[in-house]
């Protein structure tokens, strides 16, 4: 054998090569087309995305409808319960928008959290609470958005089940009729997250504060990637393809650092029966494995994620960790309230930031936001409360972003509210995906 | 067929064994949830349980698949609940699904009311109890300083602010309330009621804990009693 | 009219023995190859040494080329493409382009001898990072550094410490689509392994593999020495991510014998990338309307006991364009090619 010189950046070039996703040659099947077919039976109604519409690209390469206003919000029990804030920037960001949105009162959670704890259910009982709430959406006319990255995952199962079942599909078309509810199955399953990813350009317009010389370590839910995979938004631009784009496409929209580390496809510890009733594995699981490595790898101002489980555990779980003398210390938000913080919601009106455990305050430093005199503000409305002299926050008290003059971006428009839907929208919807 | 000879349960008859492992097979979902196993050990390496239990979902796959009795039974008894059903472990090039897998041996642990079953749901019971009745799996009333000691202070503070911080929300739903996560119609809580009624998701908390499923029951019932739904 | 040509459609190992055959029975070939040389994936891609035998790819399929370009009986085309093609078996019209127009020509039957592509990382569902970090190259890109006698990590140039190969890439994957065993990795990985080892004695080397497929001679000839003379370390178990560690690249998987999950830093990771049909392949089995496989391989009805026929009679198949082959397979599958192709011509006149 013999030597040969051969220029060894060929290596280099091949790796630059752009491999965009065919959505002809996506491996999974497109589950609409059967959707469509028990539609054209007769066996079921499916709910159309309502325009307008942005499309994304997902994992394999098909593409997604990601509906932009006239969303029925399926909220999350445990954001709901627990981090309220969550939720009401979802909503607020919407109303900043001016979208129109539902938040209902016909709605049940999806007990997939008490189904994954403790299988105290079974798949027709399952199948039926989702059929009921999507009937419930559908009645309004509005299409479901759903909240909770572990709804978002175990409808996408349900649906499946339901699809390939008929027995199944017959079991829940009993109960349902006993309702006098139609069988209703939405045309894509949309999850919150996937909204704010699609309007992620739309939000960085009406930035107030500037996020450039923050770091932020993102987590992807298990329940929103790993479930159904091939149904979770991948960008060529994120990660170079390799990782779901959701939330990291908006931290970086926001001109914010989106940091690597190496435990980013590990869980949280969350483990639906251990958070509430083993939380050994818990604390170990979130402190250890994530927010320690964060922490000793990128050191972020913050963590970002985007389900009610992954906010809760990360932030609860680092108060043992002290305790140990392991390294915590870093507030964890979702990516709906980091929108809303960039967009200058109110700490604590809005953004609810008093229930969250994990240090907050030097996030909101760094970004220059004047939390203590929204704090006062905040104890007023409370004092108010207690005295019996306000019946409670409302959105009036909330809809206007706060005044931080000095941090306003040059960018921004001078009127926020300017902004044209009708052009950005269908700029979006032109742009051909995957080419 | 015994593959180990170190039986746990080989006080529990073969029959037994038998009958719930054809049970686990019989739910229609399995034949989606395994297909086959060559031990690449991909579901381990991504399963966090696999980094703190001694929890395997390749043993899971694979027990599944040789139809090993005694150590399905400890599977039955014991593993399952180890695991986080984080789905990780569905990155299997094979594509099973062994999270999958556990929710469908846990269902069967349930409907059989094993003793051990029973013995690791009693602390959990007040979630069954929540999410039943109130369609919520967890509520702000439920973030109880002696159930969450290790989160530290907050939980107090938050706790004797508990009324006027959910006042203090503009998200119309969630304002005010307390012993649910946000404000649902009785219309839509009858409805769930009668799915866990029509479903035998009643009779299924009976098998478990006798007494939590009383107190469902009551509710469950006297509000259906309402309705012209129930037979 | 009929017509006594033999129309060889690629010009990679397979193509060139057909014609080679074709041409010593006495018979006419022309030769239809895409790009502006010959010899195949080998040559185009940099192969180092070929795996059974350890011979330089290049040495070995320079003397196949010569015989070809050298023989009168052969008609080569460069850079030309197959677009359409009309007729049956002893009377095709087949329609070829090149840079200058395109021109129809005749022939009695027809070989396809497109090949196989290397399995691209970037659709891999394990997490490998392949287009993120330098370190991260495929089987292919190692051939090419140890055609060069260069192995360094692409990062910083230096000489690796640590070297692993990841097996199955693309292949035995059904969230890919790829059911298939790709059959040569686990030869090839194990032969750049010696190599490397001969380059860079100290390293160390590791190959993690689900099972590992050293037929016939491969188990003497490569594996064994591999692990005891070479002391590659060959751990059961596949890896589920690359992550980038310091300067160092972190792998994960599970070492199965030991049943526990593992976490090891390397220098350099090699992907095993599998085979998949070439777009030469599809493009042909398009133009020729032939029966494609579901992973886009040509279909072969009869595979065990007639290993070149085609859904079309007269279109014979040979190589890896009808699904993952190693070298030696190839080239007596062209020869049996080139064969039933003669008879077709001879049968239909």
């Amino acid at each position: 054998m013999k030597t040969v010189t051969l220029d060894l950046d060929q290596i280099n070039v091949r790796k630059t090569r752009v491999f965009p996703r065919d959505p002809n040659a996506a491996v999974a099947h497109d589950l609409r087309d059967e959707l469509f077919e028990l539609e054209a039976k007769g066996e079921i109604i499916v709910q159309r995305v309502p325009e307008p519409y942005i499309q994304v690209q997902t994992k394999f390469g098909r593409v997604k409808k990601i509906p932009i206003e006239h969303t029925w919000h399926h909220k999350s029990c445990g954001q709901c319960g627990h981090i309220p804030g969550y939720t009401t920037a979802i909503f607020w960001l919407h109303r900043q928008l001016g979208l129109d949105y539902i938040d209902p009162t016909d709605q049940t959670s999806c007990t997939g959290w008490n189904y994954y704890a403790s299988a105290t259910s079974n798949a027709v009982a399952q199948a039926a609470v989702m059929m009921r709430n999507f009937a419930a959406a559908y009645e309004t006319g509005y299409f479901p958005t759903i909240h909770c990255g572990t709804s978002f995952g175990h409808y996408k199962e349900c649906r499946e089940q339901l699809i390939k079942h008929q027995d199944l599909r017959d079991g829940v078309r009993r109960v349902l009729d006993k309702l006098g509810k139609p069988l209703v199955i939405p045309e894509e399953i949309v999850h919150y997250s996937e909204w704010i990813h699609a309007m992620r350009h739309e939000i960085a317009q009406r930035q107030v504060f500037d996020l450039s010389h923050i770091t932020a370590c993102v987590h992807p839910a298990c329940h929103y990637h790993k479930i159904v995979p091939e149904d979770a938004i991948y960008d060529w631009e994120v990660f170079g393809g390799q990782r779901t784009a959701t939330v990291t496409g908006l931290v970086q929209a926001l001109g914010a650092t989106a940091a690597d580390y190496s435990t980013w496809f590990d869980c949280c510890g969350f483990g639906f029966r251990h958070v509430l009733v083993q939380r050994d594995f818990t604390r170990s699981f979130a402190v250890q494995r994530k927010i320690q490595v964060m922490i000793m790898e990128a050191n972020p101002d913050v963590v970002i994620t985007h389900d009610t489980g992954c906010v809760t555990t990360l932030d609860k779980s680092q108060f043992s960790g002290k305790a140990h003398d392991y390294k915590v210390g870093v507030p964890v938000i979702s990516d709906a309230q980091l929108a809303a913080l960039a967009m200058g919601a109110h700490p604590f009106r809005v953004l609810q930031m008093h229930w969250h455990s994990s240090d907050w305050r030097p996030l909101m430093q760094k970004i220059g936001i004047d939390w203590e005199y929204y704090w006062q503000e905040f104890q007023e409305d409370l004092a108010a409360i207690k005295r019996g002299d306000k019946a409670g926050v409302t959105w009036q008290d909330s809809d206007t972003p706060i005044r931080t003059q000095e941090h306003v971006l040059a960018r921004v428009p001078s009127s926020a509210a300017a902004f044209s839907k009708e052009f950005s929208m269908s700029q979006r919807l032109t742009t051909p995906v995957g080419e | 067929m015994a593959y180990r000879d170190n039986d746990k349960y080989a006080d529990v008859p073969q029959e037994l064994k038998q009958k719930l492992f054809d049970e686990v097979k019989a739910d229609e979902r399995y034949d989606d949830y395994l297909y086959g196993c060559y031990e690449c050990g991909i579901c381990v390496s991504a399963c966090p349980s696999a980094r703190f239990y001694d929890y395997s979902p390749r043993v899971i796959a694979q027990t599944m698949a040789r139809e090993d009795l005694n150590r399905f039974y400890e599977i039955l008894a014991d593993d399952i609940w180890n695991c986080a059903q984080c789905f990780s472990c569905v990155r299997c090039p094979r594509q099973n699904n062994p999270g999958g897998l556990v929710t469908l041996i846990r269902e069967v642990a349930v409907r059989n009311g094993l003793k051990e079953t029973r013995e690791v749901l009693q602390g959990y019971s007040r979630v069954i109890y929540k999410v039943m009745l109130k369609g919520n799996q967890v509520s702000p009333d439920m973030l109880r300083p002696d159930f969450f000691p290790d989160w530290g202070p907050w939980v107090q503070e938050f706790s004797a602010n508990m009324r006027e911080w959910r006042l203090a929300i503009p998200t119309d739903t969630l304002r005010g309330v307390t012993d649910a996560a946000w404000k649902t119609d009785p219309k839509t809580l009858r409805e769930l009621y009668y799915i866990w009624y029509s479903t035998g998701n009643l009779e299924l908390i009976q098998e478990v804990d006798p007494g939590l499923h009383g107190l469902i029951a009551e509710v469950v019932e006297e509000e259906l009693a309402e309705t012209e739904w129930a037979d | 009219m009929s017509s006594h040509r033999v129309l060889i459609i690629g010009g990679g190992p397979a193509g060139l023995t057909a014609a080679r055959h074709v041409s010593d029975l006495g018979f006419h070939a022309t030769l239809i190859e895409k790009q502006a040389q010959l010899g195949g994936t080998p040559i185009a891609s940099h192969y180092a040494a070929l795996t059974h035998g350890f011979r330089d790819a290049e040495d070995a399929f320079r003397d196949l080329i010569h015989q070809v370009t050298d023989d009168k009986q052969i008609d080569v085309r460069l850079n030309s493409r197959v677009v359409g093609c009309e007729g049956r078996v002893g009377n095709f019209n087949v329609h070829v382009a090149n840079g200058a127009g395109a021109e129809t020509l005749d022939a009695g039957a027809i070989i396809v001898a497109t090949g196989f592509e290397h399995f691209d990382p970037a659709r891999e569902t394990q997490i490998y990072n392949y287009y993120t970090y330098p370190d991260v190259i495929t089987l292919a890109d190692m051939e090419l550094m140890l055609k060069s006698k260069t192995v360094t990590r692409r990062s910083n140039g230096a000489l690796p410490e640590r070297v692993c190969f990841i097996q199955c890439v693309g292949s035995r994957d059904r969230q890919i689509g790829n059911e298939y065993c790709s059959k040569v990795c686990c030869g090839v990985a194990s032969k750049q392994a010696i190599e490397i080892k001969q380059l860079v004695p100290t390293a160390k080397l590791f190959i993690f593999y689900i099972d590992m497929r050293m037929y016939g001679y491969w188990e003497n000839e490569i594996y064994w020495p591999a692990q005891e003379k070479y002391k590659v370390n060959y751990i059961k178990g596949i890896v589920t991510e690359v992550i980038q560690k310091g300067d160092k690249l972190l792998v994960r998987g599970e070492d199965t014998t030991m049943g526990r999950p593992m976490e090891v830093t390397m220098d350099l990771v090699v992907l095993s990338v599998g085979m998949e049909p070439s777009a030469g392949t599809k493009e042909i089995a398009h133009a020729l309307q032939l029966k494609q496989n579901k992973y886009g391989f040509i279909e072969v009805p009869h595979e065990s006991l007639d290993p070149t026929v085609t859904s079309t009679p007269g279109i014979f198949v040979a190589g890896a364009a009808a699904g993952p082959k190693d070298l030696d397979d190839t080239m007596s599958m062209a020869g049996l090619a080139a064969l039933r192709a003669m008879a077709a011509v001879r049968g239909a006149n």
